[in-house]
C-alpha cells in the first residue's frame, strides 16, 4: 500500500478520497527524538482522531503536517501529489490549515485583522482599508456563528474562550482541503458550537484531523483514530469497533481498569482549616465555605464563573475586595504567595497556566520542585543540585514522577512530566492546604492516575485540599465535598454520595436540581 | 491601539471620553501635549524662540536624533535593540566630509551614499539577527563596533568639510519659512503612516507583539525582522545626511552620542521597549522634546553642569507618568 | 507509596523516551570555548610577535581584565535577572571621584572610607532598583536617566575638575604583590570564586536565574521577587563602584569620562560568555571567559600596532564571530554528536 500510492503521484489514486498521507515521518531535537516513525492517512470528509499521552510525539507530528516542521525523514502526499511544506505559508497555500493548542493569534491586533492574517491589503492598491478589513472579518465570523464577537476587538481583550474559537474559525476558513485540530475543546465548557463548525467543514469534504484527550469528545465526533505511543504510530482503528479499554491499551500499553475507586467516607466533625466569608472581587459576588483538615473540596463550575480568582485570592496572588479568609482561625494577612506558604500551617498553589504560570523552563525539574522551599534544605545559603534532587526525590515519588527526568530542564520535558513536577513542588512545600486549580489539565491517563492517588493519600496524612477541575468525573471520584460556582457565587453545594455528574452539570448551568432544596437560594 | 487601527476609537460606539483617553495615552497624544507645553515655557522664557529662524534652528538640531529615533522604533516595534546606528550615522558624517560632492545633484548623490550605506548595514544586522538568530542587542553591538572602526579609517581625526551645498540648502526655509529639515522629518512620518497601512505595517506590530503567533499566522517573520533592520539603516542614513548639514564637518565618533538619546526618545514617545506597541511619530516627538528640553534648560540659566539632572528626571516622569494614564486607560 | 499504583511502575519501564540529561551543560561548553579561544589567542599572537604571549603579557591580560571581570559580574546578575544596567560608567566614576576626593592620599587612616563609598553606589543601585520594581520604569530606560542624573551632579559636585589622588588602599590592591603574584590577580581569581558561589551555588542565585525565566511564575513559586529583582542592581552598582576605586588605584586619579568605556564592553563579556541577553540564562563562568577574551583581544591589538580604526574593526569583527560561534544550532548539533 505504501508504494502504490507512492509511485502513482498525481496520477488516478486507488482511494481517491485520501487527502493527506503521512509515511514514516519522524523528527528529533538534538540527543531528543520526538517523533520516531509516524504513519497517517486522512480521508476527505472524515474526522480522524490522533490519541496518545503526553510527549507521545502529537504535537512534532501536527507541527511536521502543518509546516512549522520539516521532518527529518519520511513522505507526506496531500491528495496524491508530493506535500513538503517548508512553512504554515506553504501549507496555507495548499489549503491546509491549523488551529493550533497554544493559540496562534497576534494579541495586540484586532479580531479582524487575525483572522486574515498575513494578507490584510487590498491587492490593487497594497494599501488597508480599516472598513474593509473589518467587513471581511464580520462576513468570516458570521459564516462561523460568532458574530456576537466584535471584529474590531483588540484579542488581547477577549476571553480564553473566544480566543480559542476565533482560532478554529480561522483555521476552518483557511482549510479547504485539510483541517487540524489540536486540543480544539481546552479552553471550551461546551463543545456545540465546535462540533458544528467540525460537521461544517466535514459536509465541505475537507479531512479534520482531531487531537483531544477527552475521550467522550473524540467518540462523539470522530470515525477513525489513530493511536501514538512513544512517538510511533501504533494502531489506526475504526471507534466503532474499539472499546475504551482497547484504546487505553494502546496508548499506554497495557489494559487500564475503568473501574475507579468510591469517594472516601467523610465523618466526624474537623477543624475548619480553611474559612473564607464572603470574598469579593470583579468576578467574585460574596463566595463562603469552611475547608476541613483532612478534607477534599472540589469546585466545579463553567468557565469564568469566579473560579480562578478565587483560588489566586486564597494563594496571595492577588487580594479580594471585600470579605476575610481565615487560615487556622487567623485572619489571613499575607500578600504573597510566598507569604501564604509561610502562614499558619501554609498555603501551597498549583497554578492555571502550566506555561505562563507554573514551569521555569530553563531550570532544572529539581529546582523547580525545591525552589519554595530552598532556604529548608540549603547549608549557609548554599545549594547544589545534588542538595536539590535528593529533597526532590520524595515529592517526585510521590507523584510517581520518574527520578531520572529530575536533572533535565523541565521545559524539555513533556506536558504531562511538567504538570507532575508542578504537583511534587506543591506537594513538597510542607504546606497543609492546596489549592489545584485544574492538576490535570491536558496530561494522559496514567499521570492523571498518579495525581489522584496524591491527592488522596495527602488527604488522608490531614491535608486540606481544594480543587477545581474542568472534568467532572474528576470531581465524583475524588471529592468529599463540591461547590458548584456560578455567577460568582456558591451556587449550590454537595456532599458524599450527592456528588454525581447529572446534579453538577446542572448547577453548573444555574438550575437547582429538582430532587434538591430548592431553599438553598 | 490607536497606532495600529488609526481610526479604531472614532468608529468604536464606545463613551467618546473612552476613547479620548485612549487616543491620548496610546497614540502619541501625550507626548505631543508636554512638548507643547515645553514649546510655551520656551517661548515665555524666550519670546523670540517663535520667529521663523528659531524654529528653524531647533528643527535643524532636531533632525539627526528625529531621523535616527524613527529608525530605532522601527527595530523596537518588532521586538528588538538596534546599537548599530552610532556607526552607520559616522560612516555616513566622515563620508560626506571625505568626498564632499557640490551641487544639488551632489547632494542627490550623497543622500543615495548614505542611505545605502545604512541599507546596507541594516541588511547585515537583519542578516544576523533574523536568518542567524544572532540576539538584536549583540549582533548590533558587534555591527556598531565594526562600523565605528570603518568611520575611523575613513577619517581618524575629526575635520574634512561637507558640501557647502548641502550645509547652506539642508539647514534653510522655502519661502523664508519653512525649515528644509522640518519637511524631510515630516516626509518620514508621511511615509510611515502611508507604510503603516500595508501588510508591512501590521506585521511588524504582530512580530513584536507575539514573534511565534505571528508565524503561525502565517506572517513571514524573518522577512519582516530583515525588513525592520533595513528600514532602520535607511533613517539612520538619512539622520547621518542631516547631522553632516548641520555640523559641515567630519567626526568619526560623531554618532555615538545620539545612540542613548535614540532609546530615550522612543521611550518618551511612549513606545514599548517589549515591542508591538507605539509608532514613529511618537517617537520623533519624543526626540524634538529632548531637544527642546535643552534649549529650555538653557534659557533657564541652570548651570550647564545640572542639566543631565533634569533631563534624567523628566526621561524617568514621562514614563512613569505615560504607563500610569495607559493604565487607567487599560481600566475605562 | 510509588509500588501501590502497578500502571505507573510499568510505564516507567515501557516508556521509550530514552534521553539522558545532557552531562555537560550547554553554558559549560560555552565558558570551555571562550577560554580555549583565550588562550589560543595568547599562543597564536606569538607567531606575530615574539614578544606576545609571554607570561608578563598573561599577566598585563589578567590585571587588565580585571576590571572588566568585576563589573560584568554585577552586569551579568541585573541581565540574569531580566534586566540591564546602563549606568555603570556614571557608577565607575561615583566610585572614582568619591574615592579621591573623600579619601585622597592624604590621610592612610581614613581606609574606612572606602566602604562608605561604596555604600554610596549601592545607595544609588538601591534608587535605580526602586524605579524599576515600584515605578515600573523599563530597566533600560531607568538605569539610562539615572546614569545621566549621577554624571551631572558629578559635573556639578567637581566642577567639571576632578581633583584628588588615588587612596593608598587602592593603590595596594592594583600595584602590590603578595607572594610575588600580583596582588589584583589575587584579587581577581577570589572574586570569581565569590561571584560563582553566588551565581551558581547560592539560593539568592537561584531565584535570580528564576525571576529572569518568568517573573509570575516565580512569584507563585514562592520566590521574593521584591528582593531578587532589587539586590542585582544595587550589587551591579557596587561592583562598579568598585572598579572605579580600583581604576582609580591604577592609574592614580579619576576623571570624568573614566568609566565611558566600559558599558559596551560589560554588555558584550556577558553575552559572548553564553549569557541570553533576555535573562534567565548563563554562568559567570562564561562572562568571565568573555571579559577575557575581550581583554586579550584589546591587549594583543594594541601590540600590534594597528591604526585605531582598524583595530576596532578588527576587535568588531571577532565579538561577531565569538557570537556566530555560540549560538544555539551549534550546540545542537555538538549535543547530537555526543549522542
Amino acid at each position: 500500500m505504501t508504494g502504490a500510492v507512492a509511485v502513482a503521484g498525481g496520477e488516478a489514486v486507488p482511494g481517491a478520497a485520501l487527502e493527506l498521507r503521512a509515511e514514516g515521518v519522524c523528527k528529533s531535537y538534538g540527543a531528543t527524538v520526538a517523533l520516531e516513525h509516524a504513519d497517517i492517512a486522512l480521508q476527505a470528509g472524515e474526522v480522524h482522531a490522533l490519541l496518545g499521552e503526553n510527549g507521545a510525539g502529537k504535537s512534532t507530528l501536527v507541527r511536521i503536517l502543518t509546516g512549522a516542521v520539516t521532518p527529518d525523514a519520511g513522505r507526506m502526499y496531500l491528495h496524491g501529489a508530493a506535500y513538503t511544506p517548508h512553512s504554515i505559508t506553504d501549507a496555507r497555500a495548499v489549503e491546509v490549515a491549523t488551529a493550533f493548542q497554544e493559540l496562534s493569534l497576534v494579541p495586540n491586533l484586532s479580531v479582524a485583522q487575525n483572522l486574515l492574517l498575513p494578507r490584510l491589503a487590498s491587492s490593487r492598491s497594497g494599501l488597508i482599508s480599516r472598513a474593509d478589513v473589518l467587513a471581511k472579518g464580520r462576513e468570516i465570523l458570521l459564516r462561523h456563528d460568532l458574530e456576537r464577537i466584535d471584529p474590531a476587538a483588540e484579542v488581547a481583550r477577549l476571553p480564553l474562550s473566544d480566543r480559542q474559537r476565533i482560532e478554529i474559525a480561522r483555521a476552518a476558513e483557511n482549510a479547504g482541503r485539510v483541517l487540524i485540530l489540536d486540543e480544539p475543546s481546552a479552553s471550551l465548557a461546551e463543545t456545540d458550537w465546535l462540533f458544528a463548525q467540525v460537521e461544517n467543514a466535514k459536509a465541505r469534504g475537507v479531512a479534520i484531523l482531531y487531537i483531544s484527550h477527552r475521550l467522550a469528545e473524540v467518540r462523539a465526533i470522530c470515525s477513525v483514530a489513530t493511536v501514538l505511543r512513544n512517538g510511533r504510530s501504533i494502531a489506526t482503528v475504526d471507534l466503532d469497533d474499539a472499546s475504551d479499554g482497547d484504546i487505553f491499551e494502546m496508548m499506554v500499553g497495557h489494559r487500564v481498569d475503568p473501574a475507579r475507586p468510591a469517594a472516601r467516607s467523610t465523618s466526624g466533625p474537623r477543624e475548619a482549616r480553611v474559612a473564607v466569608t464572603d470574598i469579593a472581587g470583579s468576578e467574585l459576588n460574596g463566595v463562603s465555605f469552611d475547608l476541613n483538615a483532612g478534607e477534599v473540596l472540589g469546585v466545579a463550575a463553567l468557565e469564568g464563573q469566579g473560579q480562578r480568582e478565587l483560588f489566586r485570592c486564597l494563594a496571595g496572588v492577588q487580594k479580594p475586595e471585600a470579605g476575610e479568609i481565615r487560615i487556622d482561625g487567623r485572619p489571613a494577612s499575607y500578600r504573597s504567595p510566598r507569604q501564604a506558604l509561610r502562614f499558619g500551617s501554609g498555603v501551597s498553589y498549583l497554578p492555571e497556566e502550566r506555561k505562563t504560570e507554573g514551569i521555569l523552563a530553563g531550570l532544572s525539574a529539581a529546582t523547580n520542585v525545591v525552589l519554595p522551599f530552598l532556604p529548608r534544605i540549603s547549608r549557609a545559603g548554599m545549594v547544589g543540585q545534588g542538595r536539590e534532587v535528593s529533597a526532590a526525590q520524595d515529592a517526585a515519588n510521590a507523584v510517581e514522577m520518574n527520578p531520572r527526568y529530575l536533572t533535565f530542564p523541565i521545559g524539555e520535558l513533556s506536558g504531562g512530566n511538567q504538570q507532575k513536577a508542578l504537583m511534587a513542588r506543591t506537594l513538597a512545600s510542607g504546606a497543609k492546604t492546596l489549592l489545584l486549580f485544574d492538576p490535570t489539565r491536558g496530561v494522559d491517563v496514567g499521570t492523571k492516575e498518579s495525581i489522584y492517588a496524591a491527592i488522596s493519600a495527602f488527604a488522608d496524612e490531614g491535608g486540606s485540599v481544594l480543587f477545581y477541575s474542568s472534568e467532572l468525573p474528576e470531581i465524583v471520584q475524588l471529592a468529599d465535598r463540591c461547590l458548584v460556582l456560578y455567577g460568582g457565587r456558591v451556587f449550590e453545594s454537595f456532599s458524599g454520595e450527592d456528588i454525581n455528574e447529572q446534579r453538577l452539570v446542572a448547577a453548573m448551568i444555574g438550575h437547582h436540581d429538582a430532587t434538591g432544596q430548592e431553599a438553598t437560594r | 491601539m490607536s497606532e495600529v487601527l488609526p481610526n479604531e476609537a472614532s468608529t468604536s460606539p464606545a463613551p467618546v471620553m473612552g476613547s479620548l483617553l485612549r487616543q491620548l495615552t496610546q497614540g502619541a497624544g501625550l507626548i505631543v501635549i508636554l512638548y507643547v507645553a515645553l514649546y510655551a515655557i520656551y517661548g515665555y522664557l524666550q519670546p523670540r524662540a517663535l520667529e521663523p529662524y528659531a524654529i528653524a534652528a531647533l528643527m535643524n538640531n532636531t533632525a539627526p536624533l528625529a531621523l535616527a529615533a524613527a529608525g530605532q522604533t522601527f527595530v523596537v516595534l518588532s521586538r528588538g535593540f538596534d546599537l548599530s546606528l552610532a556607526g552607520v550615522i559616522s560612516i555616513c558624517n566622515v563620508t560626506l566630509a571625505v568626498v564632499p560632492i557640490e551641487g544639488p545633484g551632489g547632494a542627490a548623490l550623497s543622500v543615495l551614499l548614505c542611505l545605502a550605506i545604512g541599507a546596507s548595514v541594516g541588511a547585515v544586522n537583519g542578516f544576523l539577527v533574523a536568518y542567524l538568530r544572532l540576539q538584536s542587542i549583540a549582533a548590533t553591538l558587534a555591527t556598531m563596533i565594526i562600523c565605528q572602526g570603518i568611520a575611523l579609517v575613513i577619517l581618524n581625526a575629526p575635520g574634512g568639510f561637507v558640501a557647502e551645498w548641502i550645509v547652506y540648502e539642508m539647514t534653510d526655509r522655502l519661502w523664508g519659512l519653512v525649515p528644509v529639515s522640518g519637511l524631510v522629518v515630516l516626509s518620514v512620518v508621511a511615509l510611515w503612516l502611508m507604510l503603516r497601512r500595508t501588510d508591512f505595517g501590521v506585521a511588524i506590530y504582530a512580530v513584536g507583539a507575539d514573534e511565534q503567533a505571528a508565524s503561525l499566522s502565517g506572517v513571514n517573520v524573518r522577512r519582516v525582522r530583515f525588513g525592520a533592520f533595513v528600514g532602520a539603516g535607511l533613517l539612520y542614513g538619512l539622520a547621518g545626511f542631516m547631522l553632516s548639514a548641520q555640523t559641515a564637518t567630519g567626526n568619526p565618533n560623531s554618532g555615538t552620542p545620539l545612540l542613548l538619546l535614540t532609546f530615550a526618545a522612543v521611550a518618551l514617545g511612549g513606545t514599548s521597549l517589549a515591542g508591538g506597541r507605539g509608532g514613529l511619530f511618537a517617537s520623533v516627538i519624543g526626540a524634538a522634546t529632548l531637544t527642546l528640553l535643552q534649549k529650555v534648560l538653557f534659557s533657564t540659566g541652570v548651570s550647564s553642569f545640572y542639566t543631565g539632572i533634569f533631563q534624567g528626571a523628566v526621561l524617568i516622569l514621562a514614563v512613569v507618568f505615560s504607563t500610569a494614564i495607559s493604565r487607567i486607560g487599560e481600566e475605562k | 507509596m510509588a509500588n501501590n499504583n502497578p500502571l505507573a511502575e510499568t510505564t516507567f519501564v515501557q516508556s521509550g523516551d530514552t534521553r539522558r540529561s545532557a552531562k555537560i551543560s550547554r553554558e559549560t561548553i560555552s565558558a570551555i570555548a571562550v577560554a580555549v579561544l583565550c588562550v589560543v589567542l595568547l599562543l597564536g599572537a606569538r607567531f606575530v610577535s615574539p614578544s606576545l604571549g609571554s607570561w608578563s603579557q598573561v599577566e598585563t591580560v589578567l590585571i587588565l581584565g580585571s576590571f572588566l571581570v568585576v563589573l560584568s559580574f554585577g552586569q551579568g546578575l541585573v541581565i540574569l535577572s531580566g534586566g540591564l544596567d546602563l549606568s555603570l560608567p556614571a557608577m565607575i566614576t561615583l566610585g572614582g571621584i568619591l574615592a579621591t576626593n573623600w579619601i585622597g592620599s592624604s590621610d592612610p587612616g581614613a581606609w574606612y572610607l572606602l566602604p562608605i563609598v561604596l555604600l554610596v553606589c549601592a545607595g544609588v543601585g538601591f534608587l535605580t532598583a526602586l524605579g524599576i520594581v515600584i515605578l515600573r520604569v523599563p530597566p533600560f530606560i531607568m538605569s539610562l536617566a539615572m546614569s545621566i542624573i549621577v554624571s551631572s551632579a558629578l559635573l556639578g559636585y567637581t566642577k567639571g575638575t576632578p581633583r584628588g589622588a588615588a587612596p593608598e588602599m587602592a593603590i595596594a590592591l592594583m600595584k602590590g604583590s603578595v607572594f610575588g603574584l600580583p596582588a589584583p590577580i589575587l584579587f581577581t581569581i577570589g572574586f570569581v570564586i565569590l561571584g560563582w558561589l553566588i551565581q551558581s551555588r547560592s539560593i539568592f542565585g537561584r531565584y535570580l536565574y528564576a525571576i529572569g525565566t518568568n517573573v509570575e511564575a516565580a512569584r507563585i513559586a514562592g520566590v521574593p521577587v521584591f528582593t531578587a529583582q532589587v539586590l542585582p542592581y544595587v550589587l551591579s552598582a557596587t561592583c562598579a563602584g568598585l572598579v572605579g576605586i580600583m581604576l582609580v588605584g591604577y592609574s592614580n586619579g579619576a576623571t570624568l569620562r573614566m568609566g565611558d568605556d566600559y558599558l559596551l564592553p560589560s554588555i558584550a563579556a556577558v553575552v559572548i560568555g553564553g549569557s541570553s541577553i533576555l535573562g534567565g540564562r548563563g554562568t559567570f563562568l562564561g562572562t568571565v571567559g568573555g571579559a577575557l577574551l575581550l581583554t586579550t583581544l584589546g591587549t594583543i591589538i594594541s601590540a600590534i600596532g594597528l591604526e585605531f580604526g582598524l583595530r576596532t574593526i578588527i576587535e568588531g569583527a571577532i565579538v561577531l564571530t565569538a557570537l556566530l560561534l555560540l549560538r544555539e544550532e551549534l550546540f545542537q548539533k555538538l549535543g547530537s554528536l555526543w549522542k
